[in-house]
């Protein structure tokens, strides 16, 4: 039992620290590309240190998520909840809004899409009766 | 001396006078079997007495007594004094002191006899300490007499516990009075002697003879020096708060002692610290005020309108007041029926109107929020007419805020209304009382000719409407800025404390943005617990390991934790439902 409590528990810490990495090397592959726009190099420690913020607030984010999404009283992480969470920045809320809106804008055509697919599709295809049925889908 | 027959019952005096004429050199024992008829009767307790306390004395106490007593016969004929001894002494007292002075301070009297008493051979009586009064002036004797016998039996009764010389009646004589200049010098040395002891139980009867000096209160007059001293106050203190206003307001928070009397912006402040404070004063307050807007009100009656206004107020006050235990509306009932004879009763009507559509706004308040905040909003409703000038409506205030404060929630309704009638009481010069009516606090407040008020009262009243910014967020802050203060231990520059108000104002309204939007979210329009529970996890106060209910019952007093921790009580009910 105890041996595997550790055992979870290192596989816990070394999928934390696969996850890490990669936070690490994304961060630095950013890092980069503002070095060459700015024109100013970074050093390690900084990118070091920004990627351990990301990942210590990327786990507060998670934490929230599912705190706001307990607190609506649902199982499944909304984009409303995310919406409450960057409400802190109006910048980022603002963007994450503005993407939020594209990604519904999105959906629905899809959904329109979708719908007139299948209607066209049924009347060609079936009689009525299918239609009936693709009706009380819809 | 002439053996004077007591023609009262033996006291200390007249055994002592018959001692000394009697006076044998022989011992007690054998005097007493010398004396002869009424006196053996007489002196047989004082002589029993006398033996006890003579066995007390010190052996060689009684030998010397009865030689100098013996020597004394002789000295007294000569009506001299020859010796020094206590009978000499005694019989010199005797002479001098009046008996009538035993009311003069039994502390003086009562150390005679004790000194006296100590020595063995003495067999003074308390008589003998009167006579020391006799370099006092006289006149007081007079006035005693009446008194003294009462207090001479209680000081005989002590003195025969006490003493032990008492065994021999002697008359008491007023033949002092006639030989006190005589004997003056030897009484004045007689109370050198005298005065170094102290019994205590002398000192009793002195002080139950002293005639009580009790005057009646004179309601009247106290009523008017209440008046007179918070007129006095309230001017000082109106001055003051006009001088500065952001100090002012912190100020207001840290001496709510001095708002109480005062019936200007400051008291309009007291909202908070005025229930505490209020029992204390109320009644003096209340009094006070009354009389006060009795005062005031008859004044107003020239002016047409706020005269009527007061009528109306006046028997709506009444009619409260004298249904409430308060001792303040009791008194402001009587105080308040002048207003009403001077005033017409044609603007009662409107009066009624207005006050049924302020005690409706009163109501709504009080409803809307029970606890302090309630008490708060009236208070701003009476803060509004001090501000127009009424000195005695911050004691409205108290009362009613007291009355708040001890009512259940079931008399929200009339104490407000007792405290807005009362303001009306005294609107004074300004007329504007009169329009607001339904609209509560906002209207009747900025129709006020705010200009005498501080600047302070212009958020004042802007607070019971809509939640103005100025107002809560300077009483509330401000108070928080004290704290700070106080636990940063070092002093702090007011820049910096309002720098410290600014932050603290950010904080909290992004604490209560972050509820509402919490609250939006889970589709609702009401902030509930649960909204704060996610406030708190998202602080960090409440964790996996530490739930709302630990802090809960770490922070909170018991009454508090009865109301949030649901319990299960008997009868299978949960409370507070969940």
């Amino acid at each position: 039992m105890e041996e595997e409590a550790e055992a979870e528990e290192q596989q816990r810490f070394s999928y934390q620290q696969r996850l890490k990495a990669a936070v690490h090397y994304t961060v630095g592959c950013l890092c980069e590309e503002v070095a060459l726009d700015k024109e100013m190099q970074f050093s390690k420690q900084t990118i070091a240190a920004i990627s351990e913020m990301t990942f210590r607030q990327c786990e507060n984010f998670a934490k929230d998520l599912e705190m706001f999404a307990r607190h609506a009283k649902r199982s499944t992480i909304n984009t409303e909840d995310v919406k409450l969470l960057a409400r802190r920045s109006n910048s980022l809320l603002k963007y994450i809004t503005e993407k939020s809106e594209e990604i519904a804008q999105i959906n629905l055509e899809r959904k329109t899409k979708k719908k007139k697919k299948l209607e066209d599709e049924n009347k060609n295809l079936n009689e009525p009766s299918e239609a009936g049925a693709d009706e009380s889908e819809s | 001396m002439a053996d004077h027959s007591t023609h009262r019952e033996p006291t200390p005096r007249t055994l002592l006078r018959r001692v000394l004429d009697t006076a044998d050199p022989r011992t007690p024992r054998r005097r007493r079997s010398a004396r002869v008829g009424a006196q053996r009767a007489l002196l047989e307790t004082p002589s029993s007495r006398r033996l006890r306390s003579q066995t007390k004395m010190t052996a060689g106490g009684n030998p010397h007594g009865t030689k100098s007593s013996g020597r004394l016969v002789h000295a007294q004929a000569s009506g001299h004094l020859e010796e020094q001894t206590p009978r000499t002494l005694l019989k010199n007292i005797l002479l001098t002191a009046p008996e009538s002075s035993i009311l003069k301070p039994k502390s003086v009297v009562k150390p005679v006899p004790a000194p006296q008493v100590v020595p063995p051979s003495r067999r003074e009586s308390s008589r003998g300490s009167p006579e020391l009064q006799l370099p006092e002036p006289e006149p007081p004797t007079t006035l005693v007499p009446a008194l003294l016998a009462p207090g001479r039996r209680k000081q005989r009764l002590r003195l025969s516990v006490f003493q032990q010389g008492v065994d021999q009646e002697l008359p008491v004589s007023q033949e002092p009075r006639g030989n006190a200049d005589a004997s003056s010098l030897t009484s004045s040395l007689n109370l050198t002697f005298a005065t170094p002891l102290q019994p205590q139980s002398v000192q009793r009867p002195g002080l139950a003879r002293r005639p009580a000096t009790r005057r009646a209160v004179d309601l009247g007059a106290f009523l008017q020096d209440l008046r007179d001293t918070s007129l006095a106050s309230p001017s000082d203190i109106q001055r003051s708060p006009v001088i500065t206003l952001p100090t002012d307001i912190v100020l207001e928070e840290t001496q709510p002692f001095s708002q109480p009397l005062v019936g200007r912006s400051p008291g309009m402040r007291l909202s908070l610290p005025l229930p505490s404070h209020m029992r204390a004063k109320d009644t003096e307050r209340a009094t006070s005020r009354k009389t006060r807007s009795s005062g005031p009100a008859p004044r107003n009656s020239s002016p047409g309108k706020p005269a009527q206004f007061l009528a109306g107020k006046a028997e709506e006050v009444n009619a409260l007041a004298l249904g409430f235990p308060n001792t303040s509306s009791s008194i402001s009932g009587p105080g308040v029926e002048p207003l009403q004879d001077g005033v017409g009763e044609e603007a009662e009507k409107r009066m009624e109107e207005e006050e049924k559509g302020l005690s409706l706004s009163e109501v709504k308040e009080a409803t809307g929020a029970r606890g302090p905040s309630g008490v708060e909003e009236p208070e701003g409703y009476m803060e509004v007419t001090e501000a127009e000038g009424s000195l005695g409506a911050v004691e409205a205030e108290e009362p009613e805020g007291s009355s708040e404060d001890e009512e259940t929630s079931g008399r929200t309704a009339s104490p407000e209304l007792v405290s807005s009638t009362p303001e009306f009481l005294q609107p004074k010069q300004l007329h504007q009382l009169l329009e607001p009516a339904p609209p509560p606090g906002a209207a009747i407040l900025s129709s006020e000719p705010l200009e005498p008020v501080s600047a302070r009262l212009h958020p004042r009243p802007r607070a019971i409407g809509p939640r103005p910014r100025q107002d809560p967020y300077k009483t509330g802050l401000s108070h928080y800025a004290k704290l700070f203060s106080f636990y940063a231990k070092m002093p702090m520059e007011k820049k910096a404390l309002e720098i410290v108000e600014k932050c603290l104002d950010k904080y909290f309204r992004h604490l209560c943005d972050d509820l509402e939007a919490f609250a939006a979210h889970a589709g609702r329009r009401t902030i509930k617990p649960e909204d704060l529970e996610l406030l708190m996890r998202r602080q960090g106060l409440v964790t996996d390991q530490v739930s709302l209910h630990v802090l809960v019952e770490r922070n909170l007093p018991l009454e508090y934790r009865q109301l949030l921790i649901p319990c299960a009580f008997s009868g299978n009910s949960v409370f507070p439902a969940q």
